[in-house]
């Protein structure tokens, strides 16, 4: 058993039913995805954390109704990507993820200026690519120009 | 190898703006250092300088029209920024690729691996203070220059590949310079090892200098030969095949220690395993049969729903993440890009060295600003 | 007036100015030259466009230098900043007082030449110290910095080396040094001290690869970041002048000065083989520069302290040991 499958079955235990959904066929480029509530994240990270992953890519998506996180996950072993996803309401705050990998103070730091989702506790809150005195956000889909706005429902179906 | 100190006073501690105008800082990089006489107290890399906005600019873009964005991310690999996007776009909406058209891209991609490794193998001798094999790096890069340039039209910000295939076919000629150019770089790497790899100063100001610990790398999540220096043989053409990389023969070359010798090492025997793959592809290209498929339209749109696509660039795995509404602009732009997380890995490693020594382990980190700064 | 025409005031003040026309003539030459060599080390043709195989080149840039303003930062050292350009030079043109062209082109045949020479390029050290420190900028105070340490490091083999030779002649004075090889050279005798000498005069002038105080892809351009101008010109014209000097005191001391080898002149007068030699040592330091990586400052410290103060002690030692027995 790979340290994907490992990690894939503490989610399990953790989650409730449902909240798993494997893509063996691989097509949208992760093996598995999990919907992880904000109260339980640093917890299912933490499971990450010790399968042996790396926190490859972190995400923010803006839609009208929820604002979502999507956390891409990878062991080094052959189509071992997966994501844990959180969705919250725009003004939540999230916990941070830094005290568990140190990639993801940099993550976040991103995606709090881009997108304007705070973190909770985060140890070094600057801006990382934007002027350290914008106080805009501008992947929001209230930024500037935009094709729509939509409802997360719209997209996934 | 310098020892990591005690925190010294404070009252001892100064502070070394290196950059964003610093000849060794490779583009627009700022980092400040909190020094003590030489050693390195702290460092804080400052970024933002290149940022173009490039994810809100996927946003209000056709795919087609993102396509030349993707090449001034990391405009040392631009062509193969192009091949993962024409890839991930592909996945996405399901398009075919004609056979020749996929020899042509991987040869492309190669050769601009190459050409980046190239690059960074000349600079990071000169961060070292030798002037020379700069000089002779940038000679054989001009070959490649000049290959890729005939078949896309450009020497730096290619915009080739297209979804279906790529713009315009090789000829007779592509091929006979490419096999020439093969067999140049290989009589180079003996000029290469006996002027840098064996030269003594060189082993001794790489060796143990700026060493990642695979658990470090972990942490920072750090991709490409950085890692592979590390002994962790993960390679996105061997982990995750995507065009024909399944069927070709290659190596992933690994280090041992992680130090700057060992990415050294890595890099120039990435080279050598690119030059294998370019010369099987060659040999096995087929004639005929299109190098475009000339039914995607350009106003495309995938179905809704998202992909993540990751691809190896020559600084590591590449991400492609678009969310798409079902209209030809995607909803969500994402560009996971290597450089963000192995510059992010200096924040540890260059506690306790020496400026000198922060200049050669970020030259060997190999990164590129404007990548990080999208 | 007779008088005067013989005296060595006359003597001394004629030997000033053709020294100065030469010291700069030289420099200039010197650059043409290291700008030619590194060209066709890394398969460029170099300077070609001004003058004939762009001889002229290093005076165009000469002239640029001068219309070039002179920026003295705000917060830099009204008097200190300057100076240092015209200190750093100074000890510079006291070198060729002393040097032995040929049997009768010395221009002040001392006899504690040896000695002075090397009393003066200590000196630059100071110059360059005060240089660095006066810009207050920290680029050129880690520069100034690091070349103190570095000086005061590989003077002391140096010295040794070249005491090894002085005990053989039992003399401090060039002509008396030049003399002594005329049928075997000391490099021959001394190979460790000739090398040894080489690589500390390589790091005396500060260049690769010892070229840490201004190693330009760490310290910008190190100790004279700050300058611009003909001050930074005078830095430049300077390291030219100080490889000229350390090249000719090897030449003389190690490689038979104005002699032949072997006691054959082949009838060449001395004077050409004087500056063939030391033109060829120039070359070989160039060649260096353009092959090797420079080493980082604590490792160029380790070598000194650790590797060729010990060398260069014992081989004192041996010499002096033979030198009583035989």
């Amino acid at each position: 058993m790979g340290k994907k499958e490992l990690i894939l079955q503490k989610l399990r235990e953790m989650l409730p039913e449902g909240a798993v959904i494997q893509h063996d066929a691989y097509t949208s480029g992760v093996a598995f995805v999990a919907r992880v509530p904000v109260s339980g994240i640093v917890e299912a990270a933490e499971v990450c954390d010790r399968g042996g992953a790396y926190l490859e890519s972190m995400t923010g998506l803006d839609f009208e109704d929820t604002a979502e996180i999507v956390y891409h996950m990878n062991v080094y072993e052959p189509k071992s990507r997966f994501s844990l996803r959180v969705l919250f309401p725009h003004d939540e705050k999230i916990p941070t993820l830094s005290g568990i990998f140190s990639s993801a103070v940099w993550l976040e730091r991103e995606v709090r200026e881009f997108l304007g989702f705070d973190f909770l506790d985060h140890p070094d809150p600057r801006n990382l690519l934007l002027p350290e005195d914008a106080d805009f956000h501008p992947l929001r889909k209230t930024f500037g120009k935009i094709a729509a706005y939509r409802k997360r429902e719209e997209i996934y179906a | 190898m310098p020892k990591p100190i005690a925190p010294p006073a404070v009252d001892r501690v100064y502070t070394l703006n290196l950059g964003p105008q610093h000849p060794s800082t490779h583009g627009v990089l700022r980092v400040l250092l909190d020094l003590d006489g030489e050693f390195i107290v702290k460092a804080d890399p400052v970024l933002g300088y290149g940022h173009r906005g490039h994810e809100k600019m996927g946003e209000n873009r056709t795919y087609k029209q993102f396509m030349p964005n993707t090449s001034r991310m990391d405009y040392l690999s631009g062509l193969l920024f192009n091949h993962g996007f024409a890839l991930a776009v592909e996945k996405f909406a399901g398009i075919d690729v004609p056979l020749r058209a996929k020899y042509i891209r991987t040869i492309c991609a190669e050769l601009n691996r190459i050409s980046s490794h190239l690059l960074w193998f000349g600079t990071y001798v000169m961060d070292l203070g030798g002037f020379t094999p700069f000089l002779y790096a940038f000679d054989d890069r001009e070959n490649i220059l000049d290959i890729l340039d005939r078949v896309t039209g450009s020497r730096l910000t290619y915009s080739y590949c297209r979804f279906g295939g790529v713009c315009q076919d090789v000829d007779e000629t592509f091929l006979e310079m490419t096999k020439t150019f093969i067999d140049r770089l290989r009589s180079r790497f003996s000029d290469y090892h006996n002027l840098v790899t064996k030269n003594i100063i060189f082993i001794h100001r790489t060796r143990n200098v700026g060493v990642i610990h695979p658990e470090q790398a972990r942490q920072f999540g750090v991709t490409g030969p950085n890692l592979r220096a590390c002994g962790i043989p993960f390679d996105v053409r061997k982990m995750e095949p995507y065009e024909l990389y399944d069927q070709f023969d290659f190596e992933i070359p690994t280090g041992t220690n992680g130090d700057a010798l060992d990415r050294y090492n890595v890099r120039l025997e990435e080279m050598e395993q690119s030059c294998r793959i370019i010369e099987q592809a060659l040999a096995r290209m087929p004639k005929g049969g299109g190098y475009l498929n000339r039914s995607v339209s350009s106003r495309l749109t995938p179905p809704k729903g998202e992909v993540y696509f990751a691809f190896e660039s020559a600084r590591g795995l590449t991400a492609y993440y678009l969310v798409s509404d079902g209209s030809p602009h995607p909803y969500r732009c994402h560009i996971r890009v290597p450089s963000f997380s192995n510059l992010h890995v200096l924040v540890d490693v260059l506690r306790g060295t020496m400026v000198a020594d922060a200049i050669s382990i970020l030259g060997s980190i190999d990164v590129v600003i404007p990548e990080i700064d999208r | 007036m007779g008088s005067f025409m013989a005296s060595e005031w006359f003597r001394l003040i004629v030997g000033l100015v053709i020294v100065l026309a030469f010291s700069q003539l030289n420099a200039l030459f010197l650059v043409w030259l290291e700008r030619k060599v590194a060209g066709h080390i890394q398969l460029r043709i170099g300077p070609k466009e001004v003058g004939p195989f762009g001889l002229l080149q290093t005076i165009a840039d000469g002239i640029k230098l001068v219309g070039k303003e002179l920026i003295t930062p705000r917060s830099a050292d009204n008097k200190l900043f300057p100076v240092a350009p015209v200190l750093v030079f100074m000890p510079v043109l006291v070198g060729f007082l002393v040097l032995p062209f040929a049997p009768h082109l010395i221009i002040r045949d001392m006899n504690v030449g040896v000695l002075l020479i090397f009393a003066f390029s200590a000196f630059t050290v100071l110059a360059i110290l005060a240089g660095g420190w006066s810009s207050n900028n920290k680029y050129a105070l880690l520069g100034a910095i690091r070349s103190v340490a570095q000086n005061v490091a590989y003077e002391i083999p140096l010295l040794l080396a070249v005491l090894s030779v002085v005990l053989m002649v039992n003399s401090l004075q060039f002509s008396e040094i030049v003399k002594a090889q005329g049928r075997v050279w000391f490099v021959f005798v001394q190979p460790v001290a000739a090398l040894i000498y080489l690589i500390c005069a390589t790091a005396e002038t500060n260049r690769a690869p010892f070229d840490i105080p201004e190693a330009e892809s760490e310290l910008v351009a190190g100790f004279h970041t700050e300058f611009s101008g003909m001050r930074f010109g005078l830095f430049f014209l300077a390291e030219y002048t100080n490889m000229f000097i350390v090249s000719a005191v090897a030449t003389s001391l190690f490689f038979g000065g104005w002699q032949g080898p072997f006691g054959f002149d082949l009838g060449i007068p001395g004077i050409v083989w004087f500056l063939a030699k030391t033109y060829v040592l120039i070359f070989v330091i160039m060649w260096v520069r353009w092959t090797f990586p420079r080493l980082r400052f604590d490792q160029l410290m380790n070598l000194s302290w650790k590797f060729m103060i010990p060398l260069s002690l014992a081989n004192l030692i041996v010499t002096a040991i033979v030198l009583k027995l035989i």
